[in-house]
């Protein structure tokens, strides 16, 4: 028994970054199509224009909204859609992680797992507000990360 | 531990390190998952709750067949690195348990102490599965026992939220005390929302393979 616990405790100190797993979650560029307004990092006006540029240009091709029925009526009453880009969803316990953690939240209304876009689409109650950083600590607890968040008129494809 | 017994735990470890590449056995924060395995070898049923997005803890229940012993034990699993790409998933796991094992054959040899570490580890994507893992079981008086299992799966179509996803999956096993060491088993996995289910049939020792998974 020691010594499985002494091989099991030197494989766990001995793994690069294991302890931090998932600790630099959201790699705000990541898939270029971030909508830029929503960072704070200090740009240069030629950088700012260059990047909105190609995030103008991704969220163009960016998917947007997946509407369901209930998307749908939460919208017809006045919610906000937004469209969160998550990488490795791959199945549907995904799925079923995100509907679960999201779920709970009053601020939102209604919520689909897109699989083949690989999104994430809510609708946040009128004059509910999620943060970019509520959506990070919600996909990090389903056991995701997020690439981009999109919202108001890019999430809807414009 | 026997020096073979070792070069298994060395060899699990150094794919585990090397961050090669099973299935998920840890959830979302507050969930709860229901795993129950049927094999050549074995029958066991696993309850886990997550208490993070990287941690879980559960506990077994296993009726090895072959030794008519049965496990009940504590079972935390620690997800220690996931890889996330827009088309792409992979997992490296540890885990481990402690409890008792009882022997239930006519030798009726008692009951003793039980501890087990394993690593399992997966590489994903809509249409491919590559899984590994493997395990070492001290059981005292009981015996040890150490397996390994590699899984290929395709996928022929890709199902959207919510459909019957289907998966053709082909797995290898090494168990070193079983007669037929090496086996292959070929199984079906269908899964649906929160629950998954497999079947397949070892042709190598001719018995079935029943796997199911639930997510609440």
């Amino acid at each position: 028994m020691k010594k499985i616990l002494l091989i099991l405790s030197a494989a766990l100190i001995s793994v690069p970054g294991a302890a931090d797993d998932n600790a630099t979650m959201m790699p705000h560029h990541a898939g270029g199509d971030m909508a830029h307004g929503e960072m704070n990092h200090d740009h240069s006006a030629q950088h700012e224009h260059a990047i909105n540029d190609a995030n103008n240009s991704a969220m163009m091709s960016a998917p947007a909204l997946t509407k369901t029925d209930e998307i749908s009526a939460a919208l017809a009453n006045g919610g906000a859609p937004v469209v969160v880009d998550v990488l490795g969803v791959v199945c549907d316990f995904c799925a079923v992680a995100m509907n679960k953690i999201f779920g709970k939240r009053d601020e939102v209304s209604a919520l689909y797992v897109d699989l083949n876009k690989k999104t994430l689409s809510l609708v946040v109650h009128k004059g509910a507000s999620l943060s970019d950083q509520d959506i990070e600590i919600l996909a990090k607890k389903a056991g995701y990360r997020i690439a981009a968040i999109r919202r108001d008129a890019a999430a809807m494809g414009g | 531990m026997t020096p073979s017994a070792l070069r298994i735990c060395a060899a699990a470890l150094g794919i585990f390190l090397s961050a090669s590449v099973v299935a998920r056995p840890v959830s979302y924060t507050g969930g709860w998952t229901l795993i129950q395995t049927a094999n050549r070898a074995s029958t066991s049923g696993l309850l886990h709750y997550s208490v993070s997005h990287n941690f879980s803890v559960g506990m077994r229940h296993e009726w090895q067949r072959d030794d008519d012993v049965t496990l009940t034990v504590i079972q935390p699993t620690w997800l220690a690195k996931r890889w996330f790409g827009h088309n792409y998933q992979a997992n490296v796991y540890l885990t481990g348990g402690l409890g008792t094992a009882t022997d239930r054959s006519a030798a009726n040899l008692g009951s003793d102490t039980t501890s087990f570490i394993g690593v399992m580890t997966d590489w994903e994507t809509r249409t491919l599965f590559v899984s590994y893992e493997a395990r070492f079981l001290e059981q005292g008086k009981l015996g040890n026992h150490s397996m390994h299992a590699a899984r290929f799966g395709w996928a022929p179509y890709t199902g959207d939220t919510g459909e019957l996803h289907t998966w053709l999956m082909l797995e290898v096993d090494h168990r070193k005390h079983f007669d037929n060491k090496t086996a292959v088993t070929p199984l079906l996995r269908f899964f649906k929302g929160a629950a998954l289910f497999e079947a397949g049939y070892n042709i190598t020792d001719s018995s079935p393979v029943i796997n199911f998974t639930y997510r609440f």
